[in-house]
């Protein structure tokens, strides 16, 4: 069976070749940066989150497997988001949201359409969200997670982690209605 | 329920890229690549110096610097003032012979110091029952508090909750229960040093006055010290100097407590890594592995090391205001578990500081002055980081490093009294044996000055005067 790209460059990263691994930052630099971007605001701890994910990628390259093409992306990005959360969690009063506001009601059956918005907006509202809505709704939405795993991950209730989640639902639905009407606004 | 939305939302942003921080890949392969190949070397370092602590860990630990403290000051003021008595002798002898008179005044300066030690060795007997006694109702507490982490580990899933809160006051009573008899154990450091030096300078007082000077001796000595002070006159016009130092602040500290902890004050947690699926975690083995053990924490801060440059300015014949700059590095080390299995962080933080001091000579002789000196010290960290290293089963896990962001300024006031000899025409060298205290900077770092803010130092250094 013919290797691929993304098998070879795996095989030269376990060697731990220094022209593989920036390779490997040159290629998916980017993407990571957008990862931890969306749980981590500050850019020197997004910098420095960055370069503890790469110092444990550099370590535990013996333990991935490869299973098909995109694993390693895959693998890179949850090793960042778990250096990301390690990061939030050392600067614990990030996670203590309180628990005091009302939950919106769950009429707004409209669909917010954001074909028009660009990725770069839509980072900047996510960016936005308080910390602790924020954290839950990316594990949520770009995770994957249920509401069972986030509440383990954050060691909060499961309720809470559903109720922040939408609470920063409502909020970015609310973002995106706000955007579109100046938007609008803008051209009449 | 419609979050078909959000799946949009995924599917939009998946191949969206951020600007990458600068210069973050230089930075990683400076870890990777760069150091990797000399951390080897200074890791074998590092280990050597862990060993060296451990073993410092034992009770006798304070005392024995302390001996080193107190037959160092012995030996410095001895040398000093034996050193500067044989110059006269010289001097009235007119002899060339400079051997044997040393060799004669080693000897005498090593048997005073070492009649000190016996001195001071019978002081710190009562000081070590008092510590032992301290240590053995910290043991109690210890075993109290670690059958509790066991009886909570038992618990599972509740661990964390449960231990942070039998912790955490335990912890604080700990603390306090050290920074006391830290705290004492300096006050009788700085009294014996008092007792030693004021002992020193006695019997340095009555030795003169035991030797049997003939009069034409004593007129021969009159004349040279007229003499002398005439050059010394002459000399002391205002001069700039520029000094070297580098500073040796008293001993360094370490705390032990039951249980695990870091140094910025967060404790570790199980469910934290429960859901990674990348491997085996190091912290996670270093939980498991200790979960049935008695697991402590120790704090060990390093003798802070200075390095500087200073400019001094003579005031006339006594006086003298120097200021200048001057590099501390401080770090402290910290390991929680048991000896094979542990947490071990590293902080290391520089500081650049002015210090601003007044000096005023008190004798001049020949080459030696005796001066007294006084001052404050501003110093601002310039940088610090976090170094935590994971050990599973004696091997290294995993590293992470991390930069502090709080930089602190650090205001300090000294006093000290110092011998400066004179080697060559414009350089000397001196010791100040002294006293500095630290005030709270109102940070969050935990720095061997929050430790013992007042702390004994000797400083050594060369001073070049620029005329």
């Amino acid at each position: 069976m013919e290797e691929t790209k993304e098998q070879i460059l795996v095989n030269r990263l376990l060697k731990k070749e220094e022209t593989a691994w920036k390779e490997l930052f040159e290629v998916y630099s980017g993407s990571l940066t957008y990862v931890c971007s969306r749980y981590v605001i500050d850019k020197e701890d997004v910098h420095d989150v960055l370069q503890n994910s790469f110092m444990q990628m550099f370590r535990s390259i013996s333990s991935f497997e490869y299973r098909g093409n995109g694993s390693l992306k895959a693998w890179i990005t949850r090793i960042v988001v778990n250096e990301s959360l390690k990061h939030i969690k050392q600067n614990k009063s990030l996670i203590t949201v309180s628990e005091d506001f009302e939950i919106p009601d769950e009429t707004e059956d409209e669909e917010p359409d954001f074909e028009e918005i660009s990725q770069q907006t839509i980072m900047q509202m996510i960016r936005s969200l308080p910390d602790g809505y924020r954290t839950v709704f990316n594990l949520y939405v770009f995770e994957n997670k249920s509401h069972k795993e986030i509440a383990e991950i954050l060691e909060i209730a499961e309720n809470s982690s559903a109720s922040q989640f939408h609470r920063a639902k409502a909020m970015l639905v609310k973002k995106i209605k706000e955007y579109k009407m100046s938007k609008t606004a803008q051209y009449e | 329920m419609n979050n078909e939305w959000l799946n949009d939302l995924r599917r939009k942003m998946e191949d969206h890229t951020e600007d990458v921080p600068d210069g973050l890949w230089k930075n990683i392969r400076e870890e990777l690549f760069v150091e990797n190949e000399e951390k080897k070397g200074v890791g074998i370092g590092l280990a050597a110096n862990d060993l060296k602590a451990k073993e410092k860990v034992t009770s006798t630990k304070g005392y024995r610097s302390l001996f080193y403290r107190i037959a160092g000051v012995a030996a410095v003021l001895g040398i000093f003032f034996i050193v500067g008595k044989m110059f006269d002798f010289n001097f009235e002898n007119k002899t060339s012979n400079l051997i044997k008179p040393i060799d004669n005044h080693k000897y005498e300066s090593s048997k005073t110091s070492s009649n000190h030690q016996k001195l001071s060795g019978k002081k710190t007997d009562t000081a070590l029952q008092n510590f032992s006694e301290r240590r053995n109702n910290l043991n109690t507490i210890e075993i109290n508090n670690s059958n509790q982490i066991f009886v909570a580990k038992a618990f599972g899933k509740m661990v964390n909750k449960v231990r942070n809160q039998i912790d955490n006051p335990f912890l604080n009573t700990l603390d306090q229960n050290q920074n006391q008899s830290e705290k004492s154990n300096n006050q009788n450091t700085i009294q014996k040093e008092e007792i030693t030096i004021a002992e020193l300078k006695e019997s340095e007082e009555n030795q003169p006055d035991n030797e049997l000077l003939s009069k034409e001796e004593k007129g021969w000595k009159d004349k040279l010290e007229e003499e002398k002070l005439k050059i010394t006159n002459k000399k002391s016009k205002k001069v700039w100097m520029v000094s070297l130092l580098t500073g040796n602040a008293s001993a360094n500290s370490t705390e032990q407590f039951p249980g695990y902890a870091t140094l910025n004050g967060t404790t570790y947690s199980l469910p934290e890594i429960r859901n990674l699926e990348m491997g085996e975690d190091p912290l996670m083995s270093i939980l498991l592995a200790n979960q049935d053990k008695k697991v402590d924490a120790k704090l060990k801060h390093k003798t802070p090391v200075t390095f500087g440059a200073s400019l001094y300015y003579n005031l006339g014949k006594r006086w003298g205001i120097g200021t200048g700059i001057n590099y501390t590095k401080l770090s402290s080390e910290l390991t929680s578990g048991t000896s094979s299995n542990f947490v071990g962080s590293e902080q290391t933080i520089h500081y650049v500081g002015i210090p601003v001091q007044v000096n005023y000579n008190v004798i001049q002789k020949g080459a030696f002055t005796g001066y007294i000196t006084g001052g404050g010290t501003v110093e601002k960290a310039v940088s610090g980081n976090i170094k935590t290293q994971y050990i599973v089963d004696g091997t290294v896990k995993e590293e992470t490093k991390e930069n502090i962001s709080e930089k602190p300024v650090q205001v300090s006031v000294n006093g000290a009294v110092g011998l400066q000899l004179k080697i060559i025409k414009n350089i000397g060298i001196y010791a100040e044996p002294g006293v500095g205290y630290h005030f709270n900077d109102n940070s969050s770092l935990n720095t061997i000055y929050k430790e013992k803010p007042l702390n004994f130092n000797l400083k050594f250094g060369i001073r070049v005067s620029l005329d």
